[in-house]
């Protein structure tokens, strides 16, 4: 008879707490007994997205900034003065263009090398991934596929237009770009760039929204759908504005062709708002 | 739907399935199945049928045939999905049944999802981690009414693959742990009886083999007959797991 | 010849074969699994209402006890039961359901203060107290006179079995699945494994082992309507039926459950019967209270079942192309309940019938569910006629059910017998009785055995067919064996079952491969049921009483006095048609609940000569302890203790109780 057990037969209540059996105990320790894994994976995971992130919400100002051609020629070129610092240093320095530039093609380096860990690592992952998206025919693994080929394609082309930045800051105004994208047949990378950015980019916010849980919300069903109808129109618009202003930047470069290189200089930069700014800008090399 | 219409005014239904037995050595090929569609028919009672009067060495697998085991999951028409509850009035009368990929092939629809289950609770150590035994007879301890309904939300999972087989980065990546093992650790971190902390958790799956792994591409979400909230726990274990691994 | 040896084979990866593998594990055991299916797959699985354990945790609860859950279980099986095993069952839940607690299982909780629920047809507020917030919630089942049906949404089974084979793999146990145990290696009243073929490759494969446990669950598909899964074949229960020296225990009692949906027959829970739904008729009119004034639709299973055929018997059925149905009605109990509370039922609706139960009524009839005979054990779970072989679960005739089970019986009994089992199991390994002493001459002849029945069925000359072989017993017992019975239809069920036991004697297939084969899986499977099939019929035609599922309208009554007695199935040899009957009295003067009036159903029992005695006996005991405490009582009515695995004595706390 168990020793628990009283005269009547009846058991009392053992101890509140036993130790566990060999095995189970053996189960409930095992976490701890190994080796410790790598932070590297959570920091690059973070990494991507910030980077992604960064670049995304760099090219919304970019896209505002560069379609500033749909204003004026002035204002195009007052902006451009801008990232010179001519607004607050003693002239304008483009070499702090070249700076920004270094900064975001750091990020964009890093975003590429980042992203890349994702691309199918051999033809056999490839195929299968081409496959199942063509069997499945499920729209966010589609949207990641042109996710894949549109950056694969900006690599390419973001590489060169940033080349270009880098290298030649000075020139960036409202005819030295429009000669650069007509006479210096940039224009189809320009056509190309901007649809291969807006896709990737909107596609890559609304994707940065669903892995990190962002405006969940009550019915995340629900958010999923209007994440998307927003993901749409954010490449919409930005469609629509890079259009317009790579337009713009053609026919300013056709009607400029013959007098392709010249340089822009404000007529009447707006003296009574630019005031002594005029100053400044009147200094700048080369001009 | 009048246009397949025959005689007794049902549908006449071809199923079109991919037929393999790798232990004979018979390589995957489609054979067409035709039948006549039945009031209320689901694809266990179509299989069946044709199992009766066409081919008796067709291999499926059904345990429940009520949505409930898990045991059904097929890719049909291409999209990953439980045999036994789909109606057949709600597909076009070509239906084509695949079995699931990523799952060892045991022949036609049948697929050897137990082994990659087991394998995954091994791997993850799907159970409660606790060092100290309950006593049995003692009041049991309380817990919040709707934690308990949190834990059940994510406990529904039954294991039957069909986020695995739709997700394309386990297609691509084989030791992906998969929607299915994001979300068994999403549930035992839940769980106040599991003592395991986040970086514990991170041990399992903190790697690109885990969470980090997940490329958001949400077929999981979209196949889940069950309709786990598996978007929203992945998300929710990223940002720990970052947090932990920060 | 592939031989694997472990100390303990356990068959059946459910609830009950999960459960006594870890505990002989825990043990210190090597342990194996064998399962048809992946163990998660199981039809455990299926289990959507509850875990009855007397927690007595809630308002409605409250007063709840080991005593009371014993005597709705005894009443429930209208006296069939083993009441020694009863009781033992009704000691051990609590534990059961706290130990699945501590292993992860979700069950709902309590909430403190007012809730509104729905009871016969009306809108009542239940206030919960502030002491039992967060603890183990339960809901009202049929045949019980407290909420004791612990339960997980109505997903209970499916999260019962997930914890628990989860922590089999936490064990480390191994599970061999896509295997099927055809037949038990044994020789002079001692078993000593199993012979199992490998689904997949058609490999056959002995198993040896010290202690053999089969939990393979029911054999519901021996009849054409059931909830039950399409592996629930009873192949299990064959296997020990073939050995010749074990015997299964009344197979006669089947249960019919009232709400499966029509006609597809899957089950929709009791949950929605207890948690208020109501049954009506094609006018749209509550009829159990006309029939059953006092539980109305929560009286227990057999007798709503019955109650419903009746009533479309006399015309109120609602008439459908299928033929005919009752309704079940759950849009009272509002949708927010049905979203939270009965989600797999609103699944099921939505994908089999098309329908959203929050608004549309439920087309239900009655379909077999469960088997409440299977292999006879004694109370420690051990087989009556072999050593080393145990039982437990749905495959097993424990007798915890008798004539009928209750609703959420069954789970708790599939982990409470595991719990008792499985520490059984161990300690006969470690006993002397445990040696292994086995021949690799009998193995290999076993294992010949099997193999040249399975060539004679792929290379042989027969021309039956198995499926046709099963559609036809199938449709025989549903019709002929179902929930009214009479003799005639019984004999000529008998009759036509001998007929096709012979007949399946020259199955021929058309598919000769050895490997995976489902014609010749289904050629060997319709053999076995077929004599299942027969133990059920046969047993019902010689049973000539109604007790609990088994009802007779040629005897309407239950007879205690020449049939409070167990029927026993042996099968001597493979040429019988017909099982060998023996039956096992139940003792009366040893019971402490002796046959009366079930509080429900017909009260037209014919009693049992000792009855009245052992009434006589009880009341003066009782009298005699005066104001001892129940512990105390029961001891002196019928002691149980000694039955008891040490690990799971000890009293069960609750919450009003002091002890
Ligand atoms: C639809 C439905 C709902 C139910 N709801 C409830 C409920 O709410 N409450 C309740 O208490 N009860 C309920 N029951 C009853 C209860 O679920 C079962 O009785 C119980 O789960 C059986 O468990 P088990 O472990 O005995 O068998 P199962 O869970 O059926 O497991 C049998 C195992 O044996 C294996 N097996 C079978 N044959 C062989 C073989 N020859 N070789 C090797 N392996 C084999 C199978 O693979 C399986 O793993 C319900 C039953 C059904 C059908
Ligand atoms: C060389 C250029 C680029 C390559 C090769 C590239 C590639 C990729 C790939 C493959 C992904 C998917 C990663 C994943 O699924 O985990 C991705 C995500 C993303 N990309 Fe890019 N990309 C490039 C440039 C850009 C640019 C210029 C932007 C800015 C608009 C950008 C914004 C994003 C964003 C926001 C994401 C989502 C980040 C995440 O999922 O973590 N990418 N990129
Ligand atoms: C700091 C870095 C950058 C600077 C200074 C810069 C500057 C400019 C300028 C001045 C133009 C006008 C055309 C021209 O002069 O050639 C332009 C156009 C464009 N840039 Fe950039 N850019 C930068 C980074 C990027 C990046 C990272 C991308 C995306 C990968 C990008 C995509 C584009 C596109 C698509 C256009 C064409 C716009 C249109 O269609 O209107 N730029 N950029
Ligand atoms: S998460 Fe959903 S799809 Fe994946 S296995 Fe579980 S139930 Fe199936
Ligand atoms: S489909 Fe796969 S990539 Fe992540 S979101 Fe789902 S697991
Ligand atoms: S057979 Fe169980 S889910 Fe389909």
């Amino acid at each position: 008879m168990d020793s628990s057990f009283d005269s009547s037969g009846i058991a009392r209540p053992l101890a509140p707490v036993r130790p566990l059996p060999e095995a189970a105990a053996r189960s409930a320790q095992a976490v701890q007994v190994r080796t410790r894994k790598s932070r590297w994976p959570a920091r690059l995971d973070l990494l991507q997205s910030a980077s992604g992130l960064f670049l995304a919400l760099f090219l919304v100002g970019h896209m505002f900034f560069v379609s500033s051609i749909l204003i004026s020629k002035e204002a195009f070129y007052a902006v451009a003065r801008f990232f010179e610092g001519a607004y607050f240093l003693a002239e304008p320095r483009p070499w702090l263009v070249s700076g920004v530039v270094g900064v975001v093609l750091t990020v964009f380096v890093a975003h590429a090398w980042l992203a890349m860990r994702k691309f199918p690592a051999n033809f056999r992952q490839y195929k299968v991934f081409a496959e199942h998206k063509a069997q499945l025919r499920h729209g966010d693994t589609g949207l990641w596929w042109i996710q894949l080929w549109t950056g694969f394609a900006l690599f390419f082309l973001g590489t060169v237009h940033l080349y270009g930045m880098l290298t030649q800051p000075e020139l960036i105004g409202p005819y030295e770009s429009a000669d650069r994208i007509w006479t210096g047949n940039m224009w189809p990378l320009y056509l190309l760039l901007l649809f291969a950015v807006e896709i990737h980019g909107s596609i890559g916010l609304y994707r940065l929204a669903l892995k990190w849980g962002w405006l969940e919300g009550r019915d995340p069903a629900a958010t999923r759908r209007r994440l998307r109808a927003a993901k749409t129109a954010f490449s919409v618009f930005f469609l629509g504005l890079g259009l317009a202003s790579l337009l713009a930047y053609v026919q300013l470069g056709i009607a400029h062709a013959d007098k392709a290189g010249e340089r822009y200089v404000p007529q009447r930069a707006s003296a009574v708002k630019l005031g002594e700014l005029e100053f400044a800008l009147s200094r700048r090399p080369g001009g | 739907m009048k246009k397949n219409a025959v005689s007794s005014g049902h549908r006449a239904l071809t199923l079109r399935i991919l037929r393999s037995s790798p232990t004979e050595g018979v390589a995957p090929h489609w054979q067409d199945f035709h039948l006549e569609e039945a009031e209320g028919m689901t694809l266990f009672i179509a299989l069946n049928e044709v199992r009766e009067t066409l081919d008796p060495a067709l291999q499926f697998d059904f345990v429940c045939r009520a949505g409930i085991c898990g045991s059904c999951g097929m890719l049909i028409n291409g999209k990953p999905g439980l045999a036994c509850r789909s109606l057949t009035r709600d597909l076009d009368p070509l239906i084509t049944l695949a079995p699931l990929p990523v799952f060892e092939l045991i022949g036609d629809l049948s697929v050897n999802t137990g082994k990659w289950m087991r394998g995954t609770a091994e791997r993850l150590e799907t159970w409660v981690h606790s060092s100290q035994e309950a006593d049995l007879t003692a009041l049991e301890a309380p817990m919040e009414p709707e934690l308990a309904e949190a834990i059940y939300e994510l406990d529904r999972c039954i294991e039957c693959g069909c986020c695995v087989a739709g997700c394309g980065t386990l297609r691509m990546r084989e030791e992906f742990v998969g929607a299915i093992g994001l979300n068994k650790i999403a549930r035992f971190r839940l769980d106040p009886r599991d003592e395991r902390s986040d970086d514990d958790f991170y041990q399992l799956i903190g790697d690109d083999t885990g969470v980090f792994g997940c490329m958001s591409l949400l077929a999981c979400q979209d196949v889940c007959p069950k309709g786990l909230p598996l978007q929203t726990q992945i998300a929710f274990l990223r940002r720990k797991m970052v947090a932990s691994g920060l | 010849m592939r031989i694997i040896y472990t100390d303990v084979l356990v068959v059946g990866g459910g609830l009950a074969g999960l459960r006594a593998a870890v505990g002989a594990r825990r043990r210190g055991h090597d342990v194996i699994i064998l399962s048809l299916v992946p163990p998660k797959r199981s039809h455990s699985a299926a289990a959507q209402g509850g875990m009855q354990a007397s927690l007595g945790n809630t308002v409605k609860g409250e007063g709840d006890n080991e005593d009371v859950h014993f005597e709705d279980t005894v009443r429930g099986s209208d006296w069939g039961c083993d009441q020694d095993v009863a009781r033992l069952f009704v000691h051990t839940a609590p534990q059961a359901v706290r130990e699945l607690a501590a292993w992860g299982v979700p069950w709902n909780r309590i909430k403190a203060g007012d809730r509104e629920v729905i009871m016969d047809g009306k809108r009542v507020t239940l206030t919960e107290g502030q002491a039992a917030h967060g603890l183990i919630a339960a809901r009202d089942f049929g045949g019980t006179k407290k909420w004791r049906t612990c339960y997980v949404s109505d997903g209970t089974g499916h999260a019962m079995l997930y914890a628990v084979s989860d922590q089999a793999v936490a064990e480390s146990i191994p599970v061999h699945e896509r295997m099927e145990a055809l037949a038990l290696i044994h020789e002079g009243g001692r078993c000593h494994g199993a012979v199992v073929r490998n689904l997949v490759s058609g490999e056959l494969t002995a198993y040896v082992a010290k202690a053999t446990c089969i939990a393979t669950g029911g054999f519901g598909r021996i009849y054409r309507v059931t909830s039950n899964a399409v592996i629930n074949e009873g192949i299990g229960a064959a296997i020990a039926l073939e050995t010749g020296a074990a015997c299964l225990g009344n197979m006669e009692a089947v249960q019919f459950h009232p709400t499966t949906i029509f006609p597809a027959g899957i089950l929709v829970t009791e949950g929605c019967r207890g948690d208020g739904g109501l049954l009506k008729d094609a006018a749209g009119h509550r009829f159990m209270p006309d029939y059953e004034p006092e539980k109305k639709e929560l009286a227990s299973r057999d007798v709503v079942s019955r109650r419903m055929e009746e009533h479309i018997r006399a015309g109120h059925g609602v008439k459908s192309r299928f033929g005919e149905h009752l309704w079940l009605d759950i849009t009272l109990l509002g949708a927010a309940h049905i979203d939270g509370k009965l989600r797999e039922v609103k699944e099921i609706c939505q994908h089999f019938l098309g329908i959203d139960p929050s608004r549309d009524l439920i087309p239900v009839r009655p379909a077999q569910h469960y088997s409440m005979g299977g292999i006879r054990t004694d109370a420690r779970g051990h087989a009556r006629g072999l050593k080393g072989l145990f039982a437990c679960g749905e495959a097993a005739c424990w007798d915890l059910h008798g004539f009928n089970r209750l609703g959420g019986n069954s789970v708790a009994e599939t982990v409470v017998a595991g719990m008792i089992v499985g520490e059984n199991m161990a300690d006969f390994v470690e006993s002397a009785a445990g040696e292994l002493q086995v021949s690799t001459a009998l193995v290999r002849e076993c294992l010949d055995a099997e193999q040249a029945k399975l060539d004679t069925l792929l290379h042989g000359n027969g021309t039956e067919s198995g499926a046709e072989l099963m559609r036809r017993m199938q449709d025989i017992m549903t019709d002929k064996v179902g929930i009214f019975r009479t003799g005639e239809l019984l004999h000529s069920a008998v009759e036509e079952l001998q007929g096709l036991l012979v007949r399946s004697r020259r199955i021929g297939l058309r598919t000769r491969r050895p490997g995976a084969n489902p014609e010749l899986v289904t050629a060997y499977r319709v053999q076995k049921m077929l004599k299942l099939a027969l133990c059920v019929a046969y047993g019902a035609l010689q049973r000539t009483e109604s007790r609990g599922a088994h009802f007779r309208e040629d005897y309407p009554r239950r007879d205690d006095a020449s049939w409070l007695k167990r029927t026993l199935a042996t099968w001597h040899d493979d040429f019988q048609t017909l099982p060998t009957l023996d039956y096992e009295a139940l003792d009366v003067t040893a019971m402490e609940l002796p046959p009366g009036w079930r509080g429900y159903g017909a009260r037209n029992a014919i009693e049992h000569p000792a009855t009245a005695g052992r009434a006589a006996e009880i009341s003066a005991i009782r009298s005699a302890f005066g104001h001892a405490d129940r512990f105390t009582v029961q001891q002196a009515l019928m002691p149980f203790d000694h039955l008891i695995p040490s690990r799971f004595r000890g009293r069960n706390a609750r919450l009003g109780e002091t002890s």
